[in-house]
């Protein structure tokens, strides 16, 4: 009986190397051979030859990927023993696989498979595949363990109080992640195998009590659109899905803290989490969540209003100020308090360029600086701090290159970019800065203020899975006021965000004590 | 296509419609307002020319939004076209476009010169007024919800700014300014409530824009408040002008209220000269006039010739522009000032009260006709 091709459809199959979609044979020996000869014989693949009642049969598995303890344990020496036991006695190749898939106790999970490709991918992710000479079927054994990095802090969002415990590279370790935090039934994990080569698990979770249907359809669709050879991190399912590529803001939030995917879920939004990355996609977004810290909701209700304030400021600080030093000092010097005045005249006399060179200058030193020292080891990256603040900050002004205050502003710039809490969105804030740089060279304020409209143009079109960006300022939905630019106290948060249009409205009801 | 939200469709709620009112008055002309009332009122009478034009407004605005909600859903062409007949339809459309279109260009023209004024004397008006044109056009060409939704973030800013010169100009008021009262003749109260409904014009977008209110049977009574608001805002500007400069001061003065933001002193002195970052902040306050004339007449010609949008945008922004720098100096401007509110005054109030009339007459007709066929019926 030789091999059955069941599907060979000449325009989508690219080249007979790339097509494992055959089904396997009843010969031990040549469905061996054809493993090995499409894994092209790989010095990490284990075959393990031995009889069971008097069959031949052999057990293959990846080097590294399983559980070595656990095959010699759980699967050779419970085979050995149903040999001996008298079970055995009536045993014909129709129904040996049937009887020991269902003797294998000590293996959590069997599948049973006919297909060459259903058997490279289990066995490429990590399970054991029991062959039978005389059987055109195998079984997948959930063998899978391999090295992986424990639960550690997340170093790119460090809170003072909040869980320590971030995500790691390991899908299921994330799952446990958020199942420790919501018990709830109705959250669901759906699955998606992404990659055509690198066949890499993503899985969808959504409370499903919660979350507004027709998002749920919206992202489910568009997850199965992707279409790509590798998945690399979640960002690039993030391209893949977010609404526009054309925008500066992301419209997709991601993050490595559990607690923090886990409040998402709560208010009726998703999250996907991608084998292999730390880093969970939350979404539908809008801007002031860039503005929002999970710990904003374990401190009392008045520090973290005063904090978020503080970070509004620090928004403003980052987009504008530089634009309103070119601004004041080339068009509106009256506008500077006189005093004020003299003093940056004073300082710019010996600077050769105009304000927004000058600007550029430092705005430009200012982000190698930070690109440098997020490349370095983090010992050399203080090194580079100190190098590029003081030595070339004091440098350039004691050279006449720049002026004092034009440091002043870049640094104050720097340090507030660095208070919001989605590192991404501050990206994007530091980008849009030299948009307002180059509009207030050009028209000073009345520039600044064109560009800003411009901005708020595009926030007000941009969309989050259907959800408006600029939410819940416009479309205005006032009780969702309350947790936005102030956090009004916890027991007055008991609404979900109505923007999101969520099934279930309540979240929170304060009880009468009886 | 991809699904959206209930609110992200096409529709606005009845609250957006309210603050269209506000976005689309208040504009260019309460800045010149106080000054044209007090020239021709004494002491602080102003208010009651303000008041009746406002109470005007209020009504024309209460009998648009009425009779547009008469017909939900549907376009002003087409419920036009059910009570005059298509042609008359199409000619008023056409007529409240080019209001729009007047109104944006006049605008545009206005910024340009105030920019010139408070801000830098050297650009040329040529460029200030393109920018701003080139920004508009931007905004037009996105969704139409979003304009509504820009209206919405600005609004607080533009009311915050007014406030907060009005509370930091609070060292100026002078309580002898508002005196003497009621001492203005017959006269100075017609010619003062004359300007006072040329600075309230705009109220046409609601004739094309109640159609996209998801509940149009609110509609009517958040327009009778978005028009109230505008009158309280203008009286407050007013009487704010008049505690500073008192009568005489404010009629001398072209912009009164810039001129109060420029003796506003920051405590701490951070900045000096607070008439700019005011005058920079009511650009959005104009941005929002402009961009719901210019769609508004998108809106309207669209209805008549179907074309895309950016074919008229494209075609619209230089014409725009031309038109808007056609007056050569400020007598022209103001000539067409005039010309444009009267334009629009005329057509806005002429269109709602025939339409309004004959809406109410065939509905009356209907429902008589209906209550003798049930009379019929039951005998």
């Amino acid at each position: 009986m030789g091999r059955r091709v069941i599907k060979r459809n000449n325009q989508n199959a690219q080249t007979d190397d790339n097509n494992f979609n055959t089904y396997l044979t009843s010969s031990l020996k040549e469905n061996l051979d054809s493993i090995q000869k499409m894994l092209g014989n790989p010095v990490d693949l284990v075959i393990r030859n031995f009889y069971f009642a008097k069959h031949a049969c052999a057990i293959i598995y990846i080097d590294g990927l399983s559980n070595k303890q656990q095959i010699e344990e759980n699967v050779l020496r419970e085979l050995e023993r149903l040999e001996q036991s008298d079970q055995t006695a009536e045993l014909n190749t129709s129904n040996l696989l049937a009887i020991i898939h269902e003797q294998l106790i000590s293996i959590s999970s069997i599948k049973n498979v006919d297909t060459m490709d259903k058997l490279s991918l289990g066995l490429l992710s990590g399970s054991s595949v029991l062959l039978l000479d005389g059987v055109e079927r195998v079984l997948l054994l959930e063998t899978k363990e391999w090295e992986s990095r424990a639960i550690q802090e997340p170093v790119s969002e460090a809170l003072i109080r909040g869980p320590r415990e971030g995500f790691v590279e390991n899908l299921n370790t994330n799952i446990v992640l958020i199942r420790r935090q919501i018990r709830d039934p109705n959250l669901h994990f759906k699955e998606y195998d992404i990659g055509r080569r690198s066949k890499k698990k993503l899985v969808l979770a959504y409370i499903s009590g919660i979350i507004h249907p027709e998002l749920l359809k919206e992202v489910k669709k568009r997850l199965s659109s992707i279409d790509t050879d590798d998945a690399m991190e979640s960002g690039y399912i993030e391209q893949w899905i977010e609404d526009s590529f054309l925008s500066p803001f992301p419209q997709i939030f991601n993050s490595e803290r559990p607690d923090k995917a886990a409040s998402a879920l709560i208010k009726g939004k998703f999250i996907i989490l991608l084998d292999g990355t730390p880093f969970v996609l939350i979404a539908p977004t809008e801007i002031g969540g860039a503005f929002k810290s999970p710990e904003d909701y374990y401190e009392r209700w008045l520090i973290s209003s005063l904090i978020r304030v503080l970070r509004y400021l620090a928004a403003f600080i980052t987009m504008f100020l530089p634009a309103l030093y070119i601004a004041l000092v080339s068009y509106h010097q009256g506008m500077i308090p006189s005093q004020l005045a003299f003093s940056i005249a004073s300082t710019r006399e010996g600077v050769p360029f105009p304000a927004f060179v000058e600007a550029v200058l430092m705005g430009v030193t200012m982000e190698l600086l930070r690109e440098a020292g997020a490349r370095l080891p983090k010992t050399i990256g203080q090194t580079i701090g100190i190098v590029g603040g003081l030595v070339i900050g004091e440098a350039a002004v004691s050279a006449g290159v720049v002026s004092p205050i034009m440091v002043i502003v870049v640094a104050l710039t720097a340090v507030a970019s660095f208070t919001i809490p989605m590192y991404s969105v501050a990206i994007s804030f530091r980008m849009v800065r030299f948009g307002f740089m180059a509009a207030a060279a050009f028209l000073g304020l009345y520039g600044i203020i064109l560009a800003y409209i411009m901005v708020n143009i595009h926030i007000v079109n941009l969309k989050s899975f259907g959800v408006p960006y600029s939410t819940p300022y416009a479309p205005t939905f006032i009780s969702d006021w309350k947790d936005l630019v102030l956090r009004m106290p916890a027991p007055m948060l008991g609404r979900r965000p109505e923007y999101l249009q969520t099934k279930d409205k309540i979240s929170a009801k304060k009880r009468r004590s009886k | 296509m991809m699904y959206q939200f209930k609110y992200a469709d096409d529709k606005i709620s009845d609250n957006e419609l309210m603050i269209t009112i506000p976005s689309i008055t208040i504009g260019v002309g309460v800045l010149s307002l106080p000054s044209l009332i007090a020239e021709d009122t004494i002491g602080s009478d102003g208010w009651i020319p303000i008041i009746s034009a406002g109470v005007f407004f209020v009504a024309l605005a209460w009998l648009i939004v009425k009779v547009a909600s008469m017909y939900p859903n549907q376009p002003f062409i087409s419920f036009a076209s059910v009570l005059l007949s298509k042609p008359i339809a199409t000619v008023l459309t056409i007529l409240l476009a080019l209001q729009g279109f007047f109104i944006t260009a006049f605008v545009l023209r206005i910024i340009a010169d105030l920019a010139k004024e408070y801000l830098f004397d050297r650009t040329p008006v040529e460029v200030i007024s393109l920018c701003f044109l080139l920004v508009v056009s931007y905004a037009v060409s996105g969704s139409r919800v979003g304009l509504f939704r820009l209206n919405m973030m600005f609004f607080p800013i533009i009311i915050f700014i007014i406030v907060f010169v009005g509370i930091f100009s609070i060292n100026w008021y002078d309580a002898s300014n508002f005196l003497p009262v009621f001492q203005t003749d017959f006269r100075g109260y017609l010619n003062a409530s004359r300007n006072s409904l040329f600075s309230l014009t705009g109220l046409f977008v609601l004739f094309f824009y109640t159609s996209l209110v998801r509940k149009p049977d609110k509609a009517p009574k958040k327009a009778v408040y978005g028009m109230t608001m505008v009158s309280i805002f203008y009286i407050f500007i007013y009487f704010m002008c008049i505690g500073v400069f008192g009568y005489a001061g404010t009629a001398n003065v072209n912009y009164p209220i810039v001129e109060i933001a420029k003796e506003v002193e920051i405590p701490g002195g951070v900045f000096e000269r607070f008439d700019s970052i005011f005058f920079v902040i009511w650009i959005m306050a104009v941005f929002n006039t402009v961009t719901m004339a210019f769609d508004s007449s998108l809106y309207a010609l669209k209805s008549v010739f179907n074309l895309k949008k950016i074919h008229y945008i494209l075609f619209l922004t230089p014409v725009l522009f031309f038109v808007a720098m056609i007056p050569k100096d400020v007598i022209d401007v103001r000539e067409f000032g005039d010309f444009v509110s009267l334009y629009g005054l005329v057509i806005t109030t002429l269109t709602a009260i025939v339409l309004f009339t004959i809406a109410s007459v065939k509905k009356k007709v209907s429902s008589e006709a209906n209550t003798s066929k049930r009379r019929n019926s039951k005998s």
